[in-house]
């Protein structure tokens, strides 16, 4: 009865590992080869090569800052958006609720191509185009409907009675938000700001549209590489790019682990003292 | 002096109808003097608008009239935050993420009073409730009593005019609920507070309370101490919720009470007019019957039922249409058995009439 | 009166910068579509673009590509992430939960890498001189390049499919593993106590459990495809594009006067999404699916 299941285990594993490992082994060989020619399975030389290009080229760390500095800017001002919208559709009761709803989830359903497309001439008018600004713009539709609902479900989760308790205890709005509010919605706020700088980290279309190929982010500056460029350079391109994102939801995920660590480790601490 | 006054508040349903018949209130105007320090509890089932009242009083719900005083300050229009009140409501709502002492000194921190000074005051109100040492833990490492007792030091830390509390033992197991009892009633004595208790517990505001508000429907029902209420109620409703079951409906002519079963009938003491009235008999108040002794009334039934329950039988006795339930010693009880039948005594000088 | 404005004061600022930058968007596009184009001298309404676009052959046939990619991507996700969330459930039922992180992490990687990166994986892995194609020679299963078909930048779209079921498979098995997780291992031991096997486990209980969140999960894959771009873009052919890489080709190609057309597709678009949106969100809502999407 014990050696099936471990047998199928192991093949069950294999199977998952070969779907999402094994495709960035093409990729990472081919950053590291020095011409790569068919037949061979592996590069007959190895090369850092397209390495030393990427990491050399100043255009590389410039794309990544201005990609992280656009999805920093797009995330705070979605926070500062979504907090007060999912306060007031948790708490109140709000006439044509399903319409705010509506407005705003919409741009999951429908794609923010669209909707630039359409408003690119307005936004030439007002010389938003080829901007950050401008990007950061339109950048906000796609992301916002993702930590809306995030800091919705945390609104949700947290009883009324919280707050009536702090009023009890004389805390006026303010100190009530920062003491009571926001602590509990923390979480949420973080892991939908994650979501709001992934995807933010991938828009390419509405990017380009906007900056005109003035904005350089990451997508902009990879995708000449990866239609028809030099393959070992897209590769090392290609890594970098979703090393950035995995790194930057990691550094989210550890904030948010750090966050309740602190709290465990400071009272571990303490009672140690005591 | 500060008493808590509270003068004709009332609460309204939202979809009140315009002509505002007698089911739009929530609840009816409530007119309340609390003395202070005095520790007064609102009784009822739920439902009958005591936490709706309590919340008006702290402010958390808008009333639709009527004002809020504390001594010669009316508080009506000021916010919760600002009527120096504190509130212990049924969980403890211990903030998780602050430690015990930093819940306790919340209140002073929200006074803006030195980091120092609170930390003081808290830890000297942890070990007034019992929980020295437990300063530096989190909320979630305490059991449910802790918690509440948490709660307790945190309302007090900050010397609030009002301690109102919404069933704040209800979520507990029944032996710590009367352990929190003692500690909320030495407390209670010790800082002189004025408490404003809010519980559908017969025994939990007995054994607190200087004076109780039976409610009802919305309504204030009586206003009492607990002797007064339990042995003098007005209605038979305030009678039925404080557990008395025999109300024997019934006339009143030229001076005697004659049930309507005629399983009883007695001359009625004092004067009373002539009417329709119930006539409410405590079950400490009926004995078993040994001889005839002048001032009581017999009634011949059939013991239904016996329970045994500390130190005390209780036994129901079919006479008539009516199932008394009587308290009997276990000496009485052993002479009689369940289908037997029983002749009872009922001490008049006990018995009380009331007229709805 | 402040208590009953205050809500919609909060609200304000998030529907009113969606309306201004989403809407705004896609009303003046609307506008655009029916040659209402005041920067090129247009000020009449008229449905020219949408007859000329009808009547072409070649949106349609970007019409039946889109929705056979969308049909083809979504079908191959749901396949594979239902058997990935059902592999994890056995895995994590043998392994005893000593750390069952990792796994979740594993193949949620797909997930985070952004959709231009995946497409160039499925490049690096499908195209005629790629690994795939290394690997096969290698076994001596093949002796020319030409010998392995065209799946990337190819007519029919594999490229394009490919990509999305590895992005789009993980997004299945996200949406599926919470509902197999309330499957207990008590479940299973009652099933065995009535005598049912692996197999049979898998279709009396598995199965009808996992049904509509997987049927909402694959629609929600087969919205998204439909009108996702970048993966197309990289791995389609020129002709025929699907509906969004055909608007941008007709937004930049031409000239002015062509981008009605343009603007005309993504209204077409916008509707079809729509209208899908509101059956997810239908069934989803009946069956319960996806609680707190709103």
């Amino acid at each position: 009865m014990k050696k099936h299941p471990r047998l199928l285990s192991l093949f069950l594993f294999l199977g998952l590992f070969i779907f999402v490992i094994v495709p960035f082994i093409p990729l990472i060989l081919s950053s590291l080869s020095f011409g790569w020619r068919w037949p061979d399975v592996f590069p007959q030389a190895w090369s850092l090569r397209a390495w030393e290009y990427v990491v050399n080229d100043g255009r590389t760390w410039q794309a990544v800052g201005i990609s992280l500095w656009i999805a920093l800017v797009v995330t705070s001002v979605n926070i500062l958006l979504a907090v007060p919208a999912a306060n007031a559709l948790v708490r109140y009761r709000v006439r044509g609720r399903w319409l705010f709803e509506a407005i705003i989830f919409a741009p999951i359903i429908i794609p923010p191509f669209i909707s630039v497309m359409g408003i690119h001439l307005s936004f030439l008018r007002f010389g938003l185009t080829e901007t950050v600004l401008g990007v950061v713009l339109a950048h906000i539709a796609p992301t916002l409907p993702y930590l809306f609902r995030a800091v919705m479900i945390s609104y949700q989760t947290l009883s009324v009675d919280w707050e009536d308790q702090a009023r009890m205890l004389g805390a006026g709005a303010v100190p009530r938000f920062f003491h009571v509010v926001l602590p509990h919605l923390l979480p949420g706020i973080l892991a939908g700001a994650s979501l709001s700088v992934l995807i933010s980290l991938s828009q390419y279309l509405i990017t380009f549209i906007i900056g005109a190929g003035q904005v350089v982010t990451l997508p902009i500056l990879l995708f000449p590489f990866i239609s028809g460029g030099d393959p070992s350079v897209a590769s090392a391109y290609s890594l970098l790019y979703a090393a950035i994102a995995i790194a930057a939801l990691a550094g989210m995920d550890a904030a948010l682990k750090r966050y309740y660590q602190t709290n465990r480790a400071s009272q571990q601490e303490k009672g140690e003292n005591a | 002096m500060s008493d808590l006054r509270i003068i004709d508040i009332e609460k309204r349903y939202r979809t009140a109808e315009p002509k505002g018949g007698a089911s739009s209130f929530m609840l009816r105007p409530v007119r309340l003097t609390i003395r202070e320090g005095e520790f007064f509890s609102l009784l009822g089932p739920s439902g009958c608008g005591k936490t709706t009242l309590l919340k008006m009083v702290a402010g958390l719900l808008e009333a639709d009239g009527g004002e809020v005083w504390v001594g010669d300050e009316n508080l009506t229009d000021v916010p919760p935050e600002s009527r120096k009140f504190a509130m212990v409501f049924q969980q403890s709502l211990l903030f998780p993420h602050k430690t015990i002492e930093d819940n306790v000194a919340f209140g002073l921190k929200m006074q803006k009073v030195g980091k120092k000074q609170r930390l003081k005051a808290a830890a000297d109100m942890l070990e007034h409730v019992g929980l020295s040492g437990f300063g530096s833990r989190y909320p979630d490492e305490l059991s449910g009593g802790q918690q509440q007792r948490v709660a307790l030091a945190r309302a007090l830390v900050a010397n609030p005019r009002v301690l109102l509390m919404d069933e704040p033992f209800s979520a507990l197991d029944p032996g710590l609920r009367e352990e929190m009892r003692e500690l909320l009633s030495r407390i209670q004595k010790e800082f002189r507070v004025t408490v404003l208790f809010v519980t559908h517990d017969r025994d939990e505001a007995f054994a607190l309370s200087d004076r109780i508000a039976v409610m009802g429907e919305g309504q204030l029902r009586q206003v009492g101490t607990a002797r007064q209420l339990y042995e003098r109620p007005e209605t038979t409703a305030v009678a039925a919720f404080l557990g008395l079951k025999n109300i024997l409906s019934g006339t009143v002519n030229n001076g005697r009470f004659t049930s309507s079963d005629k399983t009883l009938e007695t001359a009625v003491n004092g004067e009373l007019a002539d009417g329709d009235y119930f006539l409410v008999i405590r079950p400490e108040s009926i004995r078993a019957a040994e001889g005839d002794r002048p001032g009581q009334v017999s009634i011949k039934g059939t013991v239904q039922e016996m329970t045994y329950g500390r130190g005390m039988y209780s036994l129901k006795v079919k006479a008539g249409s009516q199932l008394l339930e009587c308290a009997f010693t276990t000496f009485q009880a052993e002479k009689t058995a369940v289908g037997e039948p029983i002749e009872l005594l009922v001490d008049m000088k006990e018995a009380w009439f009331v007229k709805e | 009166m402040w208590q009953k404005t205050k809500p919609y004061l909060l609200l304000l600022p998030a529907a009113a910068t969606i309306i201004l930058l989403f809407f705004g968007g896609i009303f003046d596009g609307l506008l655009k579509s029916f040659g209402y184009f005041p920067a090129i001298g247009e000020t009449g309404f008229s449905v020219a673009a949408y007859d000329r676009l009808l009547s072409s052959s070649s949106f349609w046939e970007s019409m039946a590509l889109t929705l056979r990619v969308a049909a083809l991507s979504s079908l191959l996700s749901a396949i594979i992430g239902a058997f990935i969330a059902v592999a994890l459930f056995f895995l994590n039922d043998s392994i005893e939960r000593t750390s069952p992180k990792p796994w979740h992490r594993l193949f949620q990687l797909p997930l985070t890498i952004p959709h231009l990166v995946a497409g160039y994986i499925m490049v690096l892995l499908f195209m005629q001189s790629g690994f795939l194609s290394r690997l096969l020679a290698a076994m001596g299963w093949i002796d020319e390049i030409t010998d392995f078909p065209v799946l990337v930048n190819d007519p029919f779209g594999w490229g394009i499919i490919f990509a999305y079921a590895w992005k789009e498979a993980p997004f299945v098995t996200l949406m599926l593993y919470p509902v197999l997780s309330r499957i207990h291992g008590s479940w299973r031991e009652v099933s065995r106590v009535f005598g049912a096997g692996h197999w049979q486990f898998i279709r009396e209980i598995v199965v009808p459990v996992m049904m509509p969140a997987w049927a909402i999960a694959t629609f929600i894959v087969f919205v998204f495809t439909f009108s996702a771009f970048e993966v197309p873009y990289l791995l389609g052919v020129t002709y025929p594009s699907v509906l969004p890489v055909y608007s941008y080709q007709l937004y930049t190609s031409g000239t002015l006067s062509d981008r009605p057309e343009a603007l005309a597709v993504n209204v077409i678009l916008a509707a079809i999404t729509i209208l899908l949106g509101l059956v997810a969100y239908y069934f989803s809502k009946r069956w319960n699916v996806l609680k707190g999407w709103g």
